[in-house]
């Protein structure tokens, strides 16, 4: 039986089972077609890794043979292949265990997206109108490599920047040592959450520049600090498992979990105690809890070691963090903080972690560093229930995207990061790209950031390429996953790495000697079997650090969401198909942005169907006309 | 010995992140009706987590709780179909025959957990959507009734596998797609036959209850709180 009949017969049955097990025929249902007669089709796993977070997930494909209708030599025919069918995470990876999150689920989508761009495109009309025109590969890259030649030509390398996610892994390192080799800054890397202060943190209060990993399993108490650590940070998937065992993973233990923040995440409906406070001051409330368990002679200030001294006023029992005063400016009542801070400190292991919005307040450093001598002080650095830091192996050095501002850039390479987007509008980041001469991306949809391009190079999805990564953070042992194309492509477009490596080669003055390999295949093949870990220990000039106040700018109305308690609490502000919470009005849903905003890849479908279920009462009497656009009904 | 296929949802350690949902969704080939239809109550979930909110802000606690079709072994959806197009399978699973059902809904008005739904259209993909579908689950036309199946497609290949392996089925080796996807496993799946597989473990625990347990349906799914 093929496929094709297969599908046929469990549409007829639905279900199967044996006939002859007892009583009178004649009293059953009639089966269509015996159990013998079913043949599942066993589909072939393929290992793959999932490219919409820094988590870096390993997944588990689905591969099943099918029929479809692709793109090859420009010609448009329908093929037999491998279609990957369903994502699931490989249940050997260290970081996610066989588990993914919702978004990894839709992952699928990036790659049947109706909207991917299957064609270099090169702009013909004005910056964000979206008029492009098709053009063949080798048009497109002479294109970029006369670009290039030119900045070369006039010695002015210095003007090429790249901009991408943050990534750890060989395609970073790729970027990285293309933008070197050429004489270029290092890449710019762009996420609106960044995690840099705590990065920051860590390596001042432990020595560690990189973020942390948690070992919730054997925890037994937990206070996370607007950290949506269920959610979407860090490592979600990983953390999501330890979760599930701090809760009832252990008989006769049940971790208990405390969230502080100032508007409720999914993680916060999950606490056992939701703590609401004024925003930006999560290092008052931190220091509050170590200033009670210092005074209350449970632990001494010298415990917390390095962490601690870098806080003013630490060895002295930070004096001026008493419960009064903490409830005076967080608005934390004086008796729950002292309460939560004898349970932490009663509770062993206990752990307190800090992440999102209170690291992108303007004191987020503070904050940080407050939590990290916190942690210090109970002991929970590299101790299980605590935190701990995954080995790391060499990492590309980024910078930051203030730093597009105030540079020259003549030619931008955007690979994956959409700024225009995801940053508020009073970072200005749309009129600075506009003031850019020439915009390369490597982008598989039109999105905010695409229409500024002047020339749009399709990469491959994740699952018609050579895929890896090295993630931060999850995993208490070093994790480095590579994977091979699950399927091959759909569509007229080629792999970034490939095309930078053939760039590299065509320029004048080729970056052949430094980036010898072909096609990124052969870089990764070349690369260490095991890359080394290095132990990255950051000695920075220590300083201690006082209160400073957080200093906020915009409005309510800039920043809906900052008031809200829950997002589905929101007024008619969201945009159910989009999900672009910063909508303020029809207009701009309306405007030029609107058709990009419903192109993101992860707005795919299904996330979409979901959000849209929750947000019902607001379709109904909100914008009606407004969601339809934004859902196209399928 | 015969299966008798149940769950077990722990409700302590459900996030309510939905990555149960997009799985099933992604496995099933449910389909996406768009604003209109969904807005008229059309939208079809096999499975759902529904959120209830309890005290007052800013003392709020959040509680989520996966629905999914609780494969009742007192269905009250089975005896009113007129045609036997949901009937019950001799492993306990509450199944719909699809080219069987002529869409008079009798069974979505009698099943007290919301759970089956209608087809008011023929479901669409935009192309090349339709390439992810999972050829492992029939596409449902105008017309007729779906549910959940516990996810029978699994159940089946896990089956086959370990008869053509010459063993057992092994406990925790079949999961349907959304057990399989829940990071913090808060559903697990097994044999309630089986006195000794995780989910019979789960089913007695002194925290389980089931979906509204008084109207008699006996759910085969038990929510541990
Ligand atoms: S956490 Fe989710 S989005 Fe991030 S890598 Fe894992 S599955 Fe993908
Ligand atoms: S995947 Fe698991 S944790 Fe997430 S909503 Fe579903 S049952 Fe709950």
């Amino acid at each position: 039986m093929d496929r094709r009949q297969f599908i046929k017969a469990t549409a007829l049955t639905g279900t199967s089972a044996t006939l002859a097990s007892c009583g009178n025929p004649e009293y059953h249902l009639i089966r269509f077609i015996p159990e013998e007669a079913l043949t599942p089709g066993i589909a072939v796993l393929k290992p793959s890794v999932c490219p919409l977070c820094s988590a870096g997930c390993g997944l588990s494909v689905r591969v099943i043979e099918g029929e479809a209708e692709v793109i090859r030599k420009n010609q448009l025919g329908v093929t037999k292949m491998g279609l990957a069918k369903k994502l699931e995470g490989d249940p050997a990876h260290p970081v996610n265990q066989g588990r993914l999150c919702a978004r990894g689920q839709a992952a699928i989508q990036v790659t049947y997206h109706p909207d991917r761009l299957g064609h270099p495109l090169k702009r013909t009309g004005a910056r964000f109108t979206g008029q492009f025109q098709e053009l063949t590969w080798d048009e497109a890259l002479s294109e970029l490599i006369s670009k290039l030649d030119s900045l070369a030509m006039a010695n002015d390398q210095k003007s090429l920047a790249f901009l991408t996610r943050p990534q750890r892994g060989l395609r970073s390192d790729l970027v990285a040592e293309f933008a070197s080799r050429f004489g270029a800054p290092e890449p710019i890397a762009f996420e609106f959450f960044s995690d840099d202060v705590l990065r920051r943190a860590n390596a001042l209060s432990f020595g560690k520049e990189q973020l942390p990993t948690f070992d919730f399993a054997e925890s037994r108490y937990v206070i996370a600090f607007g950290a949506d650590f269920l959610g979407t940070w860090n490592s979600p998937v990983s953390q999501s498992i330890g979760y599930g065992q701090m809760r009832q993973g252990r008989p006769g233990v049940r971790g208990k979990f405390i969230q502080v923040e100032s508007r409720m995440s999914q993680t916060g409906a999950n606490a056992d105690e939701w703590v609401p406070m004024k925003p930006g001051l999560d290092g008052v409330l931190a220091l509050g809890l170590a200033h009670v368990i210092m005074k209350a002679g449970l632990r001494r200030p010298e415990a917390a070691g390095g962490a601690g001294t870098l806080i003013e006023g630490w060895a002295g029992g930070l004096a001026g963090y008493s419960p009064e005063e903490v409830e005076k400016q967080t608005g934390v009542a004086a008796s729950r903080s002292e309460r939560l801070a004898k349970e932490f400190a009663d509770q062993r292991p206990a752990v307190a972690l800090i992440g999102g919005a209170p690291l992108a307040q303007t004191n987020g450093l503070f904050s940080a560093l407050a939590v990290n001598a916190l942690n210090a002080l109970v002991g929970s650095i590299e101790t299980p229930g605590g935190i701990f830091f995954t080995p790391q192996g060499r990492v590309a050095q980024t910078r930051s995207i203030d730093k597009v501002a105030d540079s020259n850039i003549q030619l931008l390479l955007i690979d994956g990061a959409n700024p225009v987007f995801a940053t508020p509008p009073a970072w200005k980041v749309r009129e600075t790209l506009m003031k850019i001469p020439f915009i390369v991306s490597f982008g598989n949809f039109l999105d905010e950031t695409s229409t500024l391009a002047d020339l749009v190079l399709p990469d491959h999805s994740f699952l018609e390429s050579w895929v890896d990564s090295r993630p931060e953070s999850g995993a208490k042992t070093a994790v480095a996953s590579v994977a091979g194309p699950v399927m091959r492509p759909l569509h007229d477009t080629r792999a970034m790495p490939d095309v930078l490596l053939e760039v590299g080669r065509k320029l004048k003055k080729p970056l052949s000697p430094a980036l010898p390999w072909q096609t990124f295949e052969e870089m990764i093949r070349s690369s260490e079997k095991s890359p080394a870990v290095i132990d990255r220990r950051y000695s920075g000039a220590a300083r201690t650090v006082n209160f400073i106040a957080p200093q906020f700018d915009g409005d309510a109305g800039e920043y809906p969401f900052h008031f809200l308690p829950y997002p589905s609490a929101a007024p008619q502000r969201i945009c159910p198909g989009c999900r672009n919470y910063r909508i303020r009005s029809r207009a701009r849903c309306g405007a030029a942005g609107w058709r990009s905003i419903r192109r993101r890849p992860q707005d795919c479908r299904l996330v979409r169907e979901i959000l849209w279920r929750s947000h019902r009462a607001r379709v109904l009497c909100g914008f009606p006309r407004l969601c339809r656009r934004g859902l196209r009904p399928m | 010995m015969s299966h008798r296929w149940g769950m077990a949802v722990d409700l302590d350690r459900c996030t309510g992140c939905e990555a149960c949902v997009t799985a099933c969704r992604a496995e099933n080939n449910v389909p996406t009706v768009g604003p209109e239809q969904a807005a008229r109550g059309r939208a079809i979930n096999w499975i759902r987590v529904e959120r209830y909110y309890e005290g007052e802000f800013p003392d709020v606690r959040v509680k989520f709780r996966p629905v999914l079709c609780q494969q009742c072994d007192a269905a009250p959806c089975e005896p009113v179909c007129p045609t036997y197009a949901s009937h019950h399978t001799e492993e306990g699973l509450n199944a719909q025959v699809y080219n069987r059902c002529i869409g008079t809904r009798y069974c979505a008005n009698a099943c007290p957990y919301n759970v089956r739904f209608f087809d008011f259209a023929n479901p669409v993909w935009d192309k090349p959507l339709h390439l992810q579908l999972n050829p492992d689950v029939s596409v449902r036309e105008v017309g007729v009734m779906e549910k959940c199946t516990f996810c029978v497609q699994r159940i089946n290949e896990g089956k086959t596998r370990a008869k053509a392996e010459g063993r057992e089925v092994r406990d925790g080796e079949i999961k349907p797609a959304c057990a399989q996807a829940c990071p913090t496993t808060a559903i697990v799946f097994g044999d309630l036959n089986d006195p000794e597989s995780e989910v019979s473990r789960l089913s007695h625990s002194p925290r389980g209850s089931k979906l509204l347990e008084d109207l008699g349906t006996k759910p085969k799914i038990t929510y541990l709180r």
